[in-house]
């Protein structure tokens, strides 16, 4: 069989698995045995054994089942209420308002817990009713808990931008920091189109009052912020000053909880072993589909697919921009019905090479891939937090996506910016200290 | 029986659960030593086959959980019987592969035996003995797997997808995380 034929069997081959809705990390091993079987190897099951082993017995993967760990703890806390009483009162005098709390909870929630889904969830919960009582528009409302779900993929620490380290062997600290000024940037776009928005649209705000919040009340609100960004920047600043790895700085965010649960009466013996089993879940899960893509990899690369791919493209003479385009366009259609870390590996496995070839730098790509796929969450009419959305209001599908559409151009915007501007993303890494 | 295997996968959680604790502890415990100018010897070593019995111990609670995920966009709007029959199927499919896995990574950790394999680091470990949890993992994964697929023919409902059911309906009410 050739390359191409073999290519689009095992394309249609692991479309057809997701379909029939096997795991999608069983799936991936399933067409790495495959597609071995078809090249006639004959030492497929000590291929696998050596990868998985190889896959999971990585240092810098150490970070995940940390990261996730302490953002089970703090989610057992009353972060989430923390965040909106502390958030409101700052955050008052801007116009816009409260809506502002929606994206800045969301982007904290989301840098802690690691899935925009959990947090459209959880801070949608507390912040909808609450909006709609003090009477701001519901369709804004909505809009900014879709959008700013998705805002913490970017924010470390991020569970998927370890997942693409890992995957394409980037490293992690350098990944982290290569995401801060992306991350501001969404925030910053996020909130001035609120600001622009709320000067068009004043009748559909709660009326303006002149009444000044005291200054020993916002004192009081930023106490109730400071564990949370303190752990935050912690984690970040021990990274990029060069004083820990993104291992050890998880290791130490872990215990950093810890102590906020201990302090916010939280931590009992059960909270504590119940976000362990949930630590368990998550990481499980994604070390599962890791060890997958690590072995789907080892086959297509004994296959030869990558390479060619690569060589059919440099054949095309595609200019980066539109091989990029072309990226863009697969992985919203993928993120339709697939979850941003299935995306993420899936792709991996075989577009690397092909980006690589195009001389693409792998740092960038990274921050790249993570904004296109929070874009694809929200892309109308499917995306995986439209539904969770879509479940917490009751409303329908399509009120909620047209809501969500601003801020899915706003994520196209911050995509085109970084692809003109790569020392967004690139500024800050090639400037922070190594470690 | 049923209580046997219910008590292996919540075994199958906690001893996970410890091997994330385990790196917590190895790697605290590094940046401690640099502080205070002690050397933990091979924490990273250690830390690492750490994550690799947590990754693949914690592979049976999960699937028992219904924690692994998969698609669900097409197969949600299957008629009752063909859902069945699918189910079914990817549990067949799911059962070889598992039990291929297990197979191969006990395996592993045979040769590493016979073969003497030791780590490169400081202490030098022997490859067989963080081996032996990974394989006991993936025996535990394969057996979750076969337990639904029996109870699938059995004609009940197998857990995970009882799991799957509840957290669709907590959505729909608001209630528990995602």
């Amino acid at each position: 069989m050739d390359t191409i034929s073999l290519s689009i069997t095992l394309a249609a081959t692991m479309l057809l698995m997701l379909a029939c809705g096997i795991w999608v990390a069983l799936a991936l091993i399933g067409v790495g045995v495959i597609g071995l079987l078809l090249s006639g190897n004959d030492q497929i099951g000590l291929l696998f054994a050596t990868s998985s082993w190889g896959a999971t017995t990585s240092w810098s993967l150490t970070a995940l089942p940390l990261f996730i760990w302490m953002g089970e703890i703090l989610f057992r806390t009353r972060l989430s209420e923390d965040l909106f009483k502390g958030l409101s009162p700052l955050l008052n005098s801007l116009p816009g308002k409260l809506l502002h709390v929606n994206v800045l909870s969301c982007g904290i929630f989301a840098a802690v817990s690691g899935s925009s889904a959990a947090t459209a969830a959880t801070i949608g919960r507390m912040t909808l009713p609450e909006l709609k009582a003090r009477g701001y528009s519901e369709k804004m409302a909505i809009g900014t808990l879709a959008g700013s779900g998705t805002l913490g993929l970017l924010i470390p620490p991020s569970i998927i931008l370890i997942v693409y380290g890992v995957a394409a062997e980037v490293s992690i600290g350098r990944l982290f920091i290569a995401g801060a000024l992306p991350g501001l940037l969404l925030v910053s776009l996020f909130m001035g189109y609120i600001m622009i928005w709320a000067k068009f649209n004043k009748d559909e705000l709660p009326p303006h009052d002149d009444t000044k919040i005291p200054w020993s009340e916002k004192v009081a609100a930023l106490r109730k912020l400071i564990p949370i960004l303190g752990l935050i920047i912690f984690v970040l600043g021990s990274i990029y000053g060069g004083v820990t790895t993104p291992s050890e700085a998880a290791a130490l965010g872990v215990v950093g909880a810890l102590f906020l649960a201990l302090m916010s009466k939280a931590l009992t013996r059960k909270s504590f072993v119940d976000s362990l089993l949930g630590a368990v879940k998550s990481s499980c899960m994604i070390g599962l589909i890791l060890a997958g893509a690590h072995f789907l990899t080892l086959a297509m690369g004994f296959l030869g697919i990558p390479k060619s791919l690569a060589l059919w493209i440099s054949a095309m003479t595609l200019s980066p921009t539109e091989l990029l385009i072309y990226l863009t366009v697969l992985f919203v259609i993928l993120g339709c019905f697939l979850d941003g870390i299935s995306v993420v590996v899936l792709t991996t496995a075989v577009v690397l090479p092909m980006v690589e070839q195009a001389g693409i730098d792998l740092l960038w790509f990274g921050i790249y891939i993570v904004l296109v796929v929070e874009m694809s969450q929200i892309t109308p009419p499917v995306g995986f937090n439209l539904f969770v959305i879509q479940a917490l209001t009751g409303k329908n599908i399509l009120y909620v996506a047209l809501a969500a559409f601003p801020f899915f151009m706003l994520i196209l915007l911050a995509v085109i910016l970084i692809t003109w501007f790569p020392e967004i993303v690139t500024y800050l890494p090639t400037n922070m200290s190594g470690r | 029986m049923r209580k046997i295997l219910n008590n292996i996968y919540m075994a199958s959680g906690y001893l996970s659960g410890m091997s994330i604790l385990m790196i917590t502890l190895l790697i605290v415990a590094q940046v401690v030593g640099r502080l205070f100018g002690f050397i933990v010897p091979s924490a990273e070593d250690f830390a690492v086959y750490s994550l690799a019995s947590a990754t693949f111990f914690g592979l049976a609670y999960t699937f028992h959980e219904g924690g692994h995920i998969r698609v669900s966009l097409a197969i949600k709007s299957l008629p009752p019987k063909v859902r069945k029959f699918q189910e079914g199927a990817i549990l067949i499919f799911a059962s070889v592969l598992s039990i291929f896995m297990a197979f191969y990574m006990t395996h592993l950790a045979w040769e590493s035996y016979l073969f003497e394999e030791v780590s490169y680091g400081y202490i030098p470990i022997p490859l067989w003995m963080p081996q032996v949890p990974v394989a006991l993992g993936a025996i535990m994964f394969a057996i979750a797997i076969v337990d639904d697929l029996v109870c699938m023919l059995l004609g009940k409902t197998p857990k995970y997808l009882q799991h799957e059911d509840e957290e669709l309906s907590l959505d729909n009410d608001l209630g528990g995380e995602l």
